[in-house]
Parts: C-alpha cells; structure tokens; sequence
C-alpha cells in the first residue's frame, strides 16, 4: 500500500518531490513551494482525511522557515508527513481550510506566533496575546529573557545575602 | 410603522473556575436559544514550547509535566520517547512495564476527576464529593511511588528514576479492587440517573464525517463509531503484550460519550492487574553516555492520553538544548472548532453538558 | 401487580442511604488528625555542611535558577529560594558527593516572603518529621 502512494505521486507531480523515505508505516515528502496545495488534496483524495498538525519551524540561518502538515488515514493506518520551505522575508502561503476545516485555528496560532500570513484563511485574529506591540515571539531572534528583565524587574536580580 | 431594531444579548460564559475551567466565551442569545459563540482562550498560556529552548533536557523532563495538569504521565512519556527516538535508546523490560503501569494509573485519575466535576456543573454535588474522595487512592499511589501527589517528575530519558516497592504493589492491588466496586455504584447513582440522562441524551449530537472534519480525536471520536486509539494502531511501550478493547458506541452524543469514558476505566483497571501479573525483574533505567549531550536528528511521537491523540514533534540541532519543540494538544481543536460547531442551535442550560462531555483541559489548550 | 411493587420499591429505595450514617467518614479534621507523609516524600532540603564542597553543580542544574551561593563560615555554601523551588529532586540526583537531600518535611508556612529564603544554617537543622 505504501508503494502504490509512492507511486501514484511520484507519476503524477515528477518535477516538485524533492525527497520520498518510507519507514514503518509512514511516508515523509518534502516538496517544493509551487504545488504543495495540489499535492495535499491529491492525499486527501487517496484518504487521508485527519489533519493532526501544522508545525512551523524558524531556521533563521538558511532564512526560511519550513510548515510540516501530518496527515493520518483511518481506513490504511498510515501516517504521511509533508515538509514545504518558504521564504522569510514574504512568508506568504495558501490557506487548506477549503480541504480541513481543523486547520483554521491551527493557522491561526502559527500566524501569532511566528507571523506567517495564510491567504483565504476567514478569521486572523489574535488568539493568546492581548495588546502586543513587539516582533512575533517565537521566533529566533527575540530573545525572552532580555524582554522579561526589562519589562518586570527594572534592574538585575541579585541574590539577598542572609545570615543564618 | 416605525422601524425596529433587533439587538441580540451577549453573556459571558466567564472564566471562573471551576465553573468553565480557566476559558472565556461568548454566547450570543436571543431568548433561550443560543445562536452563536466565541471563545477566549489565553488565560493560561505560559509560552512551554520557547520556553523549553532554553533548558537542557533533564531540566525539560521536569517541568513537561505542567502542559496537562489533569493527565501528566501523558506529558513526561512523550517527551521522553521523542528524544529517546533520535538518540536510539533501548529501555530495559521492567522500566516499559512501570511506565506503562503508571500512565494507565493516570487515566483512571483523569477520568475520576472528570466524573466529579461534570456532575458540579450539571448541579449535583453529592457525586462530586464521592468521586473526590475516590481519587485520594490513586494519589496516595503516586505518592508512595514518585514522592509526589500531583506533579510526579517521575519518568525520565532512559527509563524511571526509582524503583517500584513491594508496598506499592500490595496498595495497587487494593485500591484497584475498590475502585471496580465503585464502578458499579457511579453506574446506579450517576449513569443511569433520570436527571442525567434527560440531560445528556441527544445533546450535542455530531455525526462521523463531521467529527473527523473537525478534527476530533479520543473518546469524542470513538463515541461517533470509528475505532481510532493509538495505543492499538501504532504501539508504544509495554502495550504489544497486553490484551484490551477499544471502547466504541454509534450515537454520537453527550451521553454516549460518557458512557466510552466510563467503560475506558475499567478496561485501564485490567490492563493494570496484567501487567502487575508479569512483572519482570531486572533493570529499570539505562546510563546515559556522553553523546546524549550532542543529539542531531528529529522526531515525531504520537501516543493516546485521556484527551485524546498527543504529539510530540523535536527537532534537536546539536546543543544541549532542543532547536524546536511542538505539543499537539488534544483539547486546542475540542474547544476551539468543535464546542462553537456543536454550541449552534442548542438553549443556554444545554451549554455546559456539552462543554464538559468534551472534556477539556485548559492548560492543555493554551501550553 | 409488578406495577405496583415497582412503584413501592422506588419511592423506598432512595431511605437505604440512611446506612451511611453507620460508616466511617471519607475526611479527615485536618489540625487534630493527618495523614503522614510516606518516605520518599519530597520536602524541605537538607543539607551536610561537612561534606559540601560548593562545587556549584546544584545551582547549574536547578530549572528555575532556585539556589545561589553565598559566604559562610569562609567558604560557600548553597542557599535555597522555598518561593520558586519546584520540589523536583533534581539537585540530589546530581550532587557528586550527596551533600543536599530532600526530606519529608512538608509544613512549610510563613507569612512573608523574606523568610522563604533559607540560608545554610537555616537548611543544616534536622527536620521536624
């Protein structure tokens, strides 16, 4: 079974996988920007209907940041992961509630905290943060320690000296 | 004629706890019918996943534990296995046993609590003093094997930190035969209740498709007919030895899902009396060496808590401290797309049955 | 008939819970009578001032920046913030000459934040259970 995906695939999108590698009842593809939204609803057609996750990661030092969706399929048991990589300056992508519709608010929390922008997505709003004015926080270079010291404590904490 | 103005009421369906747990939402009604909601989250958000890249990771094992107050074995266990996954770690028999052992203790913690709490809500306290008296024997159990009552910091990379005593064994075996008793009293006083069931039968009804679209997973999903649990369809731990059912009903309400949760703790009490049968000897914790300081590679760990399916994705870069790391809660997609979905349509007393046969953790959701 | 019985039997069952009055009660008043801890409890620190060698090592590991060291008698020795300890065991697993351990001391109450912060005569005295 996990062949004939393989395969399926790779006949139908020959130029966008980059890499295929298959282990113990899950697939892992990463692909290229252009037609990952075709790829996704090409697996949904073969039955992966259960969004787990949208996962971002910020590799500020290659300046991309990379979106993992993992897909399961009740009807096969198998697990399938895809891997995209866009770019850090405009991270801008297309939305898949139109395939979903568990994946808003998953969206929704990755446009918060790191500040990619989902396109067709209905509702952005903030989701934890009231009033925040900084740099989306989770990303690599905001640094929480220093934002606490100057928020909370005005100077260096020091340790008291007790006797006894 | 002049022209009139329609205006619709908005209540707070606040956040005080224990009434809502630590979560705000919205309702907006037009005399008893409740024609839409929107929910608040954020009361709880602590920032775990920037926060555990800076700590190494006995310092993460520790302090996982508060990202599910309500289940933490669930918590300790998958950080534990995800690193353990990129380092290629083998763990002794007798340290898979224990921690199986102990997870399966706190689902039957969880859904205790669970029994006390929506019994509150629905405005019958006297379940709710029983089943808290019930839940001091599971406590007393973490107590005599981790030193802790609520936040174990029991299970670490590479095993247990303790051993299991003679005497926890012996209490286990107590406390499991007194809980099977008072199985049979929660189903004549609580269960089969007139009140509770005009209550929850037929409210909050989803069908299959609608539920897998939405994104449920756990006992909301099995109680919809379709038999997705983790622990059957991808194996962790200790459970390719042990034989168990997984729980499932066709309706698809409030009352049927309470009725999974109720029948998921006695299968946890059989599962437990297995494994305490077949104890092995031996070793329970495996020495770490000096490449577990420089780990490269990622990770991806699923495995069943009492919510549902919770993942752990790791990617580690080569320093001590994890590069990212990404909690997939259960409740984050119970309260956010399915409560609004199922809230639509139904009178403002029905509201909170729906909410707790959700079972939600607030500080599951937020992290 | 059985429509009858069945009428008698509920409007008598709900008077069989007045056996509860005969049985023991599920609580406890707490200042008169406790459960005591087990042993493995993890409570308040000791520490062996003999064979501290102020190797710095529980003050590294501790997640939440708990303990520092001070001066003392002309050496360092740790002190323990009891505010922002999480009771986690992490700095008896890895102390290299088991100098620090947790007791079962578990009644730590006071009523200002200064006095949670123990020094290292205050951490030496035995504990009170």
């Amino acid at each position: 079974m996990i062949s004939d995906i393989e395969s399926r695939l790779k006949s139908k999108f020959p130029d966008s996988l980059l890499n295929v590698v298959s282990k113990d009842k899950r697939i892992t593809f990463s692909v290229k920007k252009e037609k990952f939204y075709s790829i996704l609803s090409e697996l949904k057609d073969i039955g992966f209907d259960h969004l787990s996750d949208v996962t971002a990661v910020d590799y500020i030092d290659e300046q991309e940041f990379e979106l993992i969706y993992h897909l399961w399929s009740h009807r096969e048991k198998i697990r399938a992961i895809v891997k995209v990589r866009i770019p850090r300056e405009v991270p801008t992508v297309k939305s898949v509630v139109g395939l979903w519709t568990g994946a808003q608010m998953h969206e929704r929390e990755d446009h918060e905290l790191f500040g990619i922008n989902f396109e067709g997505n209905p509702n952005l709003a903030e989701l934890f943060l009231e009033d925040w004015e900084e740099i989306p926080p989770f990303r690599k270079d905001f640094d929480t320690r220093k934002y606490v010291k100057e928020k909370y404590y005005q100077e260096d904490e020091q340790y008291p000296i007790v006797k006894g | 004629m002049e022209e009139r103005e329609i205006a619709f009421l908005t209540i707070p369906f606040g956040p005080q706890h224990p009434a809502s747990g630590h979560f705000h939402a919205l309702l907006k009604v037009d005399g008893e019918t409740v024609l839409g909601l929107e929910p608040h989250p954020g009361y709880l958000h602590r920032g775990f996943e920037k926060l555990m890249e800076y700590r190494v990771h006995p310092q993460n094992c520790v302090l996982v534990d508060r990202a599910d107050v309500l289940d933490p074995f669930s918590c300790e266990l998958g950080y534990a296995n995800a690193i353990e996954k990129i380092a290629g770690l083998e763990i002794p028999q007798r340290g898979r046993y224990i921690r199986t052992i102990m997870a399966e203790l706190g689902r039957i913690l969880s859904h205790i609590t669970w029994i006390g709490v929506l019994s509150m809500v629905l405005g019958f306290d006297s379940a709710n003093k029983i089943a808290w008296g019930d839940r001091e024997k599971i406590l007393r159990l973490n107590e005599i094997a981790t030193g802790g009552r609520l936040y174990p910091c029991y299970l670490c990379i590479g095993g247990v930190r303790r051993d299991i005593s003679q005497e926890f064994v012996d209490e286990t075996s107590k406390a499991l035969d007194y809980l099977e008793g008072q199985l049979s009293f929660y189903d004549y006083f609580v269960f089969k209740n007139e009140t509770f069931v005009m209550r929850m039968e037929k409210v909050g009804r989803m069908s299959a498709e609608e539920a897998i679209d939405l994104g449920a997973t756990g006992p909301n999903l099995r109680a919809c007919g379709i038999d997705y649990d983790v622990r059957k369809d991808e194996p962790y731990e200790a459970y390719p030895e042990v034989e168990f059912n997984v729980i499932t009903r066709e309706e698809g309400d409030a009352y049927a899902r309470s009725l999974c949760r109720r029948d998921e703790i006695a299968e946890s009490i059989s599962i437990v009396r297995q494994l305490l049968k077949n104890l092995p000897d031996g070793s329970y914790r495996v020495e770490l060496g000096p490449e577990c300081i420089t780990l490269e590679g990622e990770s991806y760990f699923c495995l069943e808590s009492a919510r549902g399916e919770k993942c752990f994705h790791v990617v580690s870069d080569g320093s001590p401290c994890p590069y990212r790391v990404k909690i997939r809660a259960p409740s984050f997609l119970h309260t956010l797309t399915e409560f609004p979905y199922l809230a639509k349509g139904s009178t403002i007393a029905d509201i909170p049955a729906i909410y707790w046969s959700l079972d939600s953790c607030p500080a599951d959701m937020d992290r | 008939m059985a429509y009858l019985t069945d009428k008698l039997w509920r409007t008598f069952k709900p008077f069989l819970i007045l056996k509860n009055l005969f049985r023991k009660p599920m609580t406890l008043q707490f200042p008169y009578e406790s459960l005591p801890p087990v042993e493995g409890y993890r409570g308040r620190h000791v520490l062996d001032l003999d064979k501290c060698t102020g190797c710095f090592i529980c003050c590294m590991i501790c997640p939440n920046k708990a303990i520092g060291l001070v001066d003392f008698r002309g050496r360092k020795y740790p002190q323990v913030d009891l505010g922002k300890c999480c009771f986690c065991q992490l700095c008896e697993e890895y102390c290299s000459v088991k100098a620090i351990k947790l007791s079962k001391e578990a009644m730590m109450v006071t009523m200002d934040k200064e006095s949670a912060i123990l020094g290292p005569e205050a951490l030496s005295k035995t504990p009170t259970q």
